[in-house]
């Protein structure tokens, strides 16, 4: 199997997740751009494996893929709880007002 | 009891340790001070008389000497701090004590009432402190250190009386007089201590100086320049002519000041020097001559004043220089034992007739002889006592006067035998002006004690503290006498206790030895033929020690007609009071000259005075004023100048504007850069990615 079209959708994924976390004002649509992001490091992970090391009975990049899901699946609760407080302190998620660490 | 000696810098420090005292507690203590020093000057006192009697009877001793180092004169040279104990020390311990004692006692009530009562204390211990360093120091320089605190004392003594103009010009005289001879004496301790470099590392050591003098080791110049600058000292210090003319006015200051200061003690220190450097004296002929000469000019015509002197304080003045004469005379003629003997007696009579002045003065209110008169009924204490010291003065035979004057004309006798012209002119000029002597003391007692009262006040007899003192000193003016007399003993006597080992019984000149033998007879005016008569006889080198003294039925019988001839004249004139006429005072040209004191007041002012005050004074100021204080203006303005433009340049601009622009281009800066910090995640984000991006770009452009 060619690795050309997961690479591609990987680079297109990543590509949507830098956009989300740069133009997305909304908080959520922020964490889920990281998402986009993490998931097309996953894709690449996996297809390299497949690709340079077909044999290694470990499977090392798979597993990593796995580790970054749990991972994420915890970055997503830490995430969602900070946009939660955010919102109850001041009634929006948009990351545009959340400037206090400014000169 | 030797070691009552190790204790005499005790009777040195009591006294300052009472004028510090005084200056401190005194005005709060119920005596005013007075009994402090009176208490310190008891114990100096005790401690004199115990040295005194320590050295005397086991003279001739050796002479006991203690110094630490003071200081550090560079090359080597080490400046001693330090004390010479010997018979000589002694005697002057035991005369400036008990006179400094009873002037104490005597103070008390005579000073009574006086606004400076305290002041007035407190200089007497400090300059019973001077008298004594002077007297103890083992060096020179530290003798010349207590040489200029009398002097600085005298002078802030003579002018206690501050609000008088005159007392004050006399303080000023006497302490620019005495300046001058002590410009003489510090060079020529410079000049006799430079022969002694080389020698030692203590070059103003007197025993050493002494000892060198006597081995030869010091060159002729030296001691030759060195003693006459010291001599110079010496003229002005203790009054000889022509640099006499501070002492009467002295007069001014309180007399028991003129009692301590300027009769017993500090006029007699030049003498105390020359005695103490007289190992010294001895080695030059030249010096005895000069000495000599100074002495016999002094002790008459200083005696001839006083003879038109209507104030009793200025007849004494003139009598202390007339004897300061004799003193110095005797050094000139080898009569070390005569001069110090005749500086002891003195101190004590002539200490006894200020006081009885004194008492005097106290109960008339006058100064003057002419406005006393029948004061022997009111006074009968002070009369007794005043005659006793006049006939002691005069040298009225079995007194103390008597003893040591004739002792220096005894001396001066030997001297003339031994060839010397000075020894017969001072003989015979002596014996002249003890009939002064004698006829102004006696025109003084009878114009004072005998005919009526002139003065416009009862008089009457003082109190217990003045008279006591009184007697005392009268005591000691007849008993001091028979130190050294033909009742004395062969050892000890004065002459074994003011021998040091320098002057032994084998003790020659070395000049003295050249003409006895001979060599240099005939030479100049020093030596007649009586040096060739003496050199035939064989008499030998004339010793410095004479001995005990023998009776001279032929002096004797000279001085008992002088005596009674001018005793005799003076009844004559003055017996029956103050004359119509003073005879004295009507004697044409001569009495103008004695009123005249000679000229020397005069010419001093015109020739001196005047020229220093209008001329050198008037440049001096000129040259301080405007020149000195011109260029010191100048430079400081300059130097103000250049600190302001080095300010407004170099500190304001310069520096200061380095500072605040580092201080201000790191505002704008801070200002410029903190707007990076926006707080914005998402722009943070893109930049982080752009930089990603370029880091990319960067590393595969360097593949």
């Amino acid at each position: 199997m060619s690795p050309l079209g997961p690479l591609l959708l990987a680079a297109f994924l990543f590509c949507a997740g830098i956009y989300g976390v740069i133009a997305r004002r909304n908080a959520v649509l922020v964490l889920i751009s990281i998402e986009l992001m993490l998931n097309a490091v996953n894709i690449n992970l996996v297809t390299f494996q497949n690709l340079l090391f077909p044999d290694d009975p470990a499977v090392t990049g798979q597993v990593f893929a796995l580790f970054i899901i749990g991972v994420a699946a915890a970055e997503v609760g830490v995430g969602l709880a900070i946009v939660f407080n955010m919102f109850r302190n001041r009634a929006t998620v948009d990351v545009d007002d959340a400037d206090l660490m400014r000169w | 009891m030797d070691a009552l000696l190790e204790y005499a810098w005790l009777a040195v420090a009591l006294p300052l340790l009472s004028a510090v005292l005084i200056t401190a507690f005194g005005k709060q203590l119920p005596g005013k001070g007075s009994e402090i020093g009176i208490a310190a000057l008891a114990v100096s006192w005790l401690l004199a008389v115990g040295i005194a009697w320590e050295t005397f009877v086991n003279s001739p001793s050796a002479p006991l000497e203690r110094s630490v180092d003071w200081s550090p004169l560079g090359g080597g040279f080490v400046f001693e701090l330090g004390m010479l104990v010997d018979g000589l020390t002694a005697v002057m311990l035991l005369l400036v004590t008990t006179v400094s004692f009873m002037v104490h006692i005597y103070s008390r009530e005579y000073m009574a009432g006086e606004p400076r009562y305290t002041y007035f204390f407190a200089m007497l211990g400090l300059f019973t402190f001077s008298m004594l360093l002077l007297v103890v120091a083992n060096n020179l320089l530290l003798a010349v250190i207590g040489w200029e605190l009398v002097g600085l004392c005298s002078y802030l003594l003579i002018g206690f009386y501050w609000e008088g103009k005159s007392n004050q010009d006399a303080g000023n005289k006497a302490f620019l007089t005495t300046k001058f001879g002590d410009v003489g004496l510090i060079v020529g301790v410079i000049v006799l201590s430079a022969g002694m470099f080389g020698l030692t590392d203590t070059p103003f050591n007197i025993i050493q100086i002494n000892e060198a003098a006597v081995a030869g080791e010091l060159s002729t110049t030296t001691i030759v320049l060195g003693m006459l600058l010291i001599f110079l000292g010496c003229v002005s210090k203790s009054g000889q002519m022509p640099l006499h003319v501070w002492l009467p006015d002295a007069m001014a200051g309180p007399t028991p000041v003129s009692a301590l200061i300027h009769a017993a003690t500090m006029v007699t220190a030049g003498i105390f020097l020359l005695a103490r450097l007289f190992p010294v004296v001895a080695q030059s002929q030249a010096v005895m001559a000069t000495i000599a000469i100074f002495g016999v000019i002094t002790l008459f015509f200083g005696g001839l004043l006083a003879l038109v002197q209507d104030d009793l304080k200025k007849i004494l003045a003139y009598s202390t220089i007339s004897q300061l004469g004799y003193m110095v005379a005797a050094i000139g003629v080898g009569g070390y034992t005569a001069s110090v003997f005749h500086l002891f007696t003195h101190g004590f009579f002539k200490a006894l007739l200020f006081l009885g002045a004194g008492s005097l003065i106290h109960a008339v209110h006058s100064n003057n002889i002419s406005d006393m008169g029948g004061m022997a009924k009111a006074m009968p204490h002070t009369f007794w006592t005043f005659i006793i010291g006049s006939l002691a003065l005069a040298g009225f035979p079995l007194t103390a006067g008597f003893f040591s004057k004739d002792e220096i004309l005894i001396a001066a006798d030997i001297w003339a035998d031994a060839g010397f012209l000075t020894g017969s002119l001072i003989y015979w000029v002596g014996l002249a002006a003890a009939f002064v002597t004698t006829f102004y003391m006696a025109r003084a007692c009878f114009l004072i004690f005998a005919g009526e009262n002139r003065s416009h006040h009862p008089p009457h007899e003082s109190g217990k503290l003045m008279v006591a003192p009184l007697m005392v000193l009268a005591v000691l003016s007849i008993a001091s006498g028979y130190l050294f007399s033909p009742f004395s003993p062969e050892q000890p006597n004065f002459e074994t206790w003011t021998a040091t080992p320098i002057l032994d019984t084998d003790s020659t000149y070395p000049f003295t030895e050249e003409v006895a033998a001979g060599a240099v007879a005939g030479d100049g005016i020093l030596a007649s033929e009586a040096t060739v008569v003496a050199a035939e006889a064989g008499d030998g080198p004339v010793k410095v020690l004479h001995g005990v003294p023998k009776w001279h039925p032929d002096l004797l019988a000279i001085v008992l007609v002088l005596f009674g001839g001018a005793v005799f004249l003076a009844w004559r004139f003055y017996g029956k009071g103050l004359p119509e006429r003073d005879p004295t005072l009507h004697m044409g040209g001569f009495t103008r000259v004695l009123v005249a004191k000679y000229g020397f007041d005069d010419a001093g002012y015109r020739y001196i005075v005047v020229p220093v005050r209008d001329r050198l004074s008037a440049a001096a100021t000129y040259s301080s004023n405007v020149l000195i204080d011109g260029v010191v203006a100048g430079v400081g303005r300059a130097t103000k100048n250049a600190a302001m433009t080095t300010y407004g340049v170099l500190d304001q601009k310069v520096i200061d504007g380095g500072i605040n622009g580092a201080a201000f281009s790191a505002a704008w800066w801070s200002r410029q850069l903190k707007r990076i910090q926006s707080g914005d995640v998402q722009r943070y984000a893109a930049v982080l990615v752009a930089g990603t991006i370029v880091l990319v770009l960067a590393f595969a452009a360097a593949r």
